[in-house]
């Protein structure tokens, strides 16, 4: 494998993301720019990090969960996975889609 | 380490403490025992339409009052302290059990009470009325485990005082309740008007204005600059109503008037709050805010008939009427706000029922969202129905028309059983229309 090509669990799991859709909106959670990152660590683990639009937001505590029963069934039990929600950088509306901001009824407003 | 997105966090998971908020039953019993109270109060409305306009404070009008305050504003607001407080505060309630037992005594006696108040038995309101004081006593118990984390910012500071108010106004009912017997003081109209006022700015509508500086950004996706003007609100009503309730209850004008304009001030930074999260906000307005707007067109009628009554030189017999109006105007503040949020946080509690009984999609095979868990056009008439409703009430009581306030009844009946039938029905028929879509697909 080279660097141009990422790992297909990777793939596999950015695909499984694009399934996770937040209830109150209707967009998943890559559109809205929620995931910061899909990796493999050292220990074989396929680790998410991702944020909610709020500290306090309602689905805080469904969200994350869904990620993650999205991504073990992706992945298969051989692939153990790990979300972590994350607060640092907090999440703006400027890294929502330019599609889900359409969908939305906005267009982005970038600085 | 593979990585296919260079955006890396930096800091550890904060903020949220899994596992926070009750089993869904619990603020989901609180919520369906304010849907009933809402349309025991239209019936109540109905039948006191010819008295209301003659006697205001007659005991039947009272007991209406009651079963506005009691069985539906209340209710619905301590079923959302129950799901909200523990969520934004990341740390659970001190006792699901005593949630429950809160639920227990308060229920009940938020029906009892104004049956005593019409039957004319003091007894029963006293006895109801000590239910109920012990059930916010725990509720507030219950609440101060999570309100009592440092720091949290304006929602919860805002939240600390409106609990601590509706313990005050329970207090002051309990002791009104046994004055009816022991005949302690002489109940003016004013010292009603100092308990009405307590509790529905002091309490539910400072409850309100805590949790709508968190709901609204975070509905409308609005990320503001700088500091929020709620941050003034939070602190300027409690202190007016600190002014304003003695103020009343010892017939000193000035003192009365000075509280009434520090509460102004707050409501006022409330509403330029939710005009600048309208104003920079990155989604449709959607059903909510019709309501949430209504709300605030409501909340500045009884300022502005307030205004008239508290300072206008009006005759008696129509500063009687504009003080009925103003407190029927604040009624239709709160209760439009919180017919408008059910539907928000209703689906969004049986929406994880569903999602843990294996119902993960909508009606039209999309990934499940809220808004499948109810009917939109019911609910688009049940925001015309009460916003009617309350607008006919409001009018009715000013002009005196005893018809238009039975109107305003029929039409407050009508928009609660659809309200609550459209949210009790909703996840069930959006399982059924899942699993008939599963069924042949």
């Amino acid at each position: 494998m080279t660097l141009a090509e990422p790992d297909p669990r990777v793939v596999r799991a950015w695909h499984a993301l694009r399934g996770v859709v937040d209830p109150e909106l209707g967009l998943d959670v890559l559109d809205l720019g929620l995931v910061y990152g899909v990796a493999i660590d050292d220990a074989g683990r396929m680790r998410v990090t991702m944020t909610l639009t709020t500290p306090g937001c309602p689905v805080s505590e469904s969200l994350a969960d869904e990620a993650e029963t999205a991504l073990a069934w992706a992945l298969g039990p051989s692939t153990p996975v790990a979300v972590e929600v994350v607060w640092d950088p907090p999440w703006t509306p400027e890294r929502i889609s330019d599609t889900a901001a359409r969908r939305l009824g906005y267009r982005p407003r970038r600085r | 380490m593979t990585d296919l997105q260079a955006a890396a966090p930096t800091a550890a998971p904060a903020g949220i403490a899994p596992g926070s908020a009750p089993p869904p039953r619990l603020p989901l019993t609180f919520i369906a025992g304010a849907g009933f109270g809402f349309v025991a109060f239209g019936i109540a409305v109905v039948a006191v339409r010819e008295t209301v306009v003659k006697i205001p404070d007659a005991p039947t009008v009272l007991a209406s009052a009651h079963l506005c305050m009691l069985g539906f504003l209340v209710t619905a607001l301590l079923g959302a302290l129950h799901q909200f407080v523990p969520v934004v505060c990341a740390r659970p309630v001190r006792s699901v059990r005593a949630g429950w037992v809160t639920a227990a005594l308060w229920l009940p006696a938020v029906v009892v009470l104004p049956v005593g108040f019409a039957s004319g038995h003091p007894a029963v309101v006293s006895a109801a009325g000590l239910s109920a004081f012990g059930a916010l006593c725990l509720a507030a118990w219950n609440l101060s485990g999570p309100l009592s984390v440092p720091a949290r910012g304006t929602s919860v500071t805002g939240l600390r005082w409106a609990v601590t108010l509706l313990v005050a106004t329970a207090l002051f009912g309990v002791v009104y309740a046994f004055d009816r017997t022991g005949n302690w003081f002489v109940l003016l109209p004013t010292r009603v008007l100092a308990h009405a006022h307590l509790g529905l700015i002091g309490a539910v509508g400072l409850a309100y204005v805590a949790v709508a500086e968190k709901l609204s950004p975070m509905f409308l996706l609005t990320h503001r600059p700088g500091r929020s003007p709620t941050g003034w609100a939070v602190r300027a009503i409690p202190a007016g109503v600190g002014l304003l309730v003695p103020g009343l209850l010892f017939r000193i004008s000035g003192l009365a008037r000075l509280g009434a304009a520090a509460v102004a001030v707050g409501l006022a930074c409330h509403l330029w709050s939710l005009a600048r999260t309208i104003r920079a906000r990155r989604r449709r307005l959607e059903l909510l805010h019709a309501f949430v707007l209504a709300s605030a067109a409501f909340l500045l009628t009884a300022a502005v008939v307030a205004a008239i009554a508290g300072f206008a030189p009006v005759d008696p017999l129509w500063r009687v009427r504009l003080v009925a109006a103003e407190i029927a105007a604040l009624a239709a503040w709160l209760g439009l706000a919180v017919i408008g949020h059910a539907h928000k946080i209703v689906p969004f509690m049986t929406y994880s029922q569903l999602r843990a009984k294996g119902c993960h999609h909508g009606p039209a095979g999309r990934p499940l969202l809220f808004s499948d868990l109810y009917n939109r056009t019911a609910a688009r008439a049940t925001c015309v129905g009460a916003t009617a409703g309350f607008a006919a009430l409001t009018i009715g009581l000013i002009t005196a028309t005893s018809g238009l306030v039975g109107a305003s009844g029929m039409l407050l009946v009508i928009t609660g059983i659809t309200a609550t039938a459209n949210l009790a029905t909703g996840p069930a028929r959006a399982a059924h229309l899942a699993g008939r879509q599963h069924d042949f697909g």
